[in-house]
């Protein structure tokens, strides 16, 4: 299998230029970034909690979707043909309390954000999307209630062997999964694969509208998968574990009650941005748009991209603003390093690109 | 046509994550190849096949597009004028001529051509997170196609053919 080429810009090994450049985070963005960077010359290295560089491709997506081997000998390109240095375990601390995230228990060592800014020329933070949206019902909090990514990365995290990763226990019980997304999606699959006895698919519209399309939801439904469409979770029963999930569901006569009797519920219906330091960095500016130099925080020369900066989003967007965001932090050291930043005052960069555009 | 090489997407392999289509946008300005939603929701890029006996390039009136050394078809920007006949866009059965807003308004895959130039593949290839996207010899793809391939492809040819026609 070939690798996934993320030195695609350039054919062989750029001579050194003496920079060095930090990015936070591995998935695709940051790896987009790191491959542009390299081609250019940079020393980069690059951060990140998990034991292994892939983000969400490696973590979240299953591996019959993205084949690990694609990442791991992409990843090894860049180690052995560009030089780049990957920390793996390590996370760059942090403003909410650590464990508060996906994958945190991974994670050896802490390094701190100002070091980080003194040791390189310019940091890239491409932390990704990695806390789960709630549900807003009661017994929410329950054992055996999970969000998509608590239910999904430990199958694959428990390779890595690392302690508190343990794999839901499925086997023999009945799944409610909630969402119609690709994690969703993915996350059924799982539990038919794990032996769960029954599993209920839940989304608040119909299979036409679903975001993942008819064509999965038709797949896991020949797997057995009971799709119940129209319906909305009420409350989650039971005291000390999962006992059941009371849904209304809309039909053609009104609305009508109905309880579930499962004793696992996931609710995979999104994830939202984990960017370190959001209000000290100013990210609320930079997504309208309101900076000076495209994807630049309000810190100099620590520029954000990928669904940290844009919300969860797809993989070629994530790899669409990584390469952006790198070519406009080494835009930016140029620049900088002839002392003519001012010359660019009122660029244009940022007003260009779409869905950043300003007024709009 | 042996020995020329194209581009092949297997479309069971291919996960709608768009990044093909990203990284050509970031590589040419205008992608090349776009994500498509088919009506019963499966993602799939549009992309040029370089066709053995390219539609476009007969429908083009001044014979703008043409075949180069290596067997990709090319839109040669200083020939196409851009005509509202877009004859080449409707010529296209697989929907990869693409409409855009500058130069001549057309865009077209050209394997890359500048990547070629210096030796490398076409960047969608490269990034391809799934392996779905291939750079081969054209002879090759029937060895390459699974029977999970074949009916990908039918239902995308199925959502493409123009309505009423079977």
């Amino acid at each position: 299998m070939d690798p996934i080429n993320f030195n695609f810009l350039c054919s062989e090994p750029a001579v050194p230029n003496g920079r060095s450049v930090g990015i936070i985070g591995a998935g695709p963005s940051g790896l987009a970034a790191t491959g542009y960077l390299s081609c250019l010359g940079y020393q980069v290295e690059v951060y990140d909690k998990l034991p292994k560089p892939g983000g969400l491709m490696l973590f979240g997506i299953p591996g019959h979707r993205i084949p690990k081997e694609r990442i791991d000998l992409g990843v090894r390109n860049l180690e052995r043909l560009a030089g780049v240095i990957f920390h793996t375990h390590t996370k760059i601390c942090c403003s909410g309390p650590l464990h508060d995230e996906e994958g945190d228990h991974f994670c050896r060592e802490i390094l701190g954000f100002g070091d980080m800014v003194k040791k390189h020329d310019a940091i890239m933070i491409c932390t990704g999307s990695w806390r789960s949206r709630k549900l807003g019902i009661p017994g929410e909090n329950l054992p055996g209630v999970f969000s998509g990514l608590e239910f999904l990365f430990p199958i694959r995290a428990v390779q890595y062997c690392a302690p508190n990763v343990k794999v839901p226990e499925v086997a023999g019980k009945a799944v409610a999964v909630i969402g119609a997304g690709h994690s969703a999606v993915d996350v059924a699959h799982s539990a038919v694969h794990l032996g769960a006895a029954k599993v209920f698919h839940l989304y608040r519209r119909t299979a036409r509208e679903a975001p993942c399309g008819a064509f999965e939801i038709e797949q896991l439904r020949e797997m057995g998968v009971e799709w119940v469409e129209k319906a909305t979770p009420v409350r989650i029963l039971g005291e000390n574990e999962v006992k059941g999930l009371e849904i209304s569901v809309s039909g053609l006569d009104g609305i009508e009650n109905r309880t579930l009797p499962v004793a696992l519920v996931v609710a995979a219906i999104g994830e939202t941005a984990t960017p370190p330091f959001a209000k000290e960095l100013g990210l609320e500016n930079v997504r309208k748009g309101e900076v000076r130099w495209l994807h630049m925080t309000a810190i100099e020369n620590v520029f954000v991209a990928g669904d940290a900066l844009s919300g969860p989003s797809k993989i070629g967007k994530a790899v669409y603003s990584g390469l952006r965001s790198a070519r406009s932090l080494a835009n930016w050291l140029d620049l900088k390093a002839q002392d003519r930043l001012d010359a660019y005052e009122d660029n244009d960069l940022v007003a260009n690109e779409a869905g950043f555009r300003r007024g709009a | 046509m042996s020995g020329r090489k194209t581009l092949y997407i297997d479309y069971s392999l291919c996960i709608g994550c768009e990044t093909c289509e990203f990284v050509c946008r970031f590589t040419n300005d205008t992608s090349r190849i776009h994500m498509t939603r088919t009506a019963d929701g499966v993602m799939v890029p549009l992309y040029c096949r370089h066709c053995d006996n390219p539609k476009c390039a007969n429908a083009c009136p001044r014979g703008a597009l043409k075949r180069d050394r290596d067997g990709a078809v090319i839109l040669q920007p200083m020939l196409c004028r851009g005509c509202q006949t877009k004859n080449c866009i409707l010529a296209c059965p697989h929907a990869a001529m693409f409409e855009t807003d500058r130069g001549v308004m057309i865009a077209k895959c050209d394997l890359c051509a500048q990547r070629r130039q210096m030796g490398m593949g076409p960047a969608c290839v490269e990034m391809c997170p799934c392996g779905a996207v291939m750079y081969v010899d054209r002879d090759e793809i029937p060895k390459l196609e699974t029977e999970k391939s074949r009916l990908a492809l039918q239902k995308v040819l199925d959502h493409l053919k123009l309505p009423g026609k079977n």
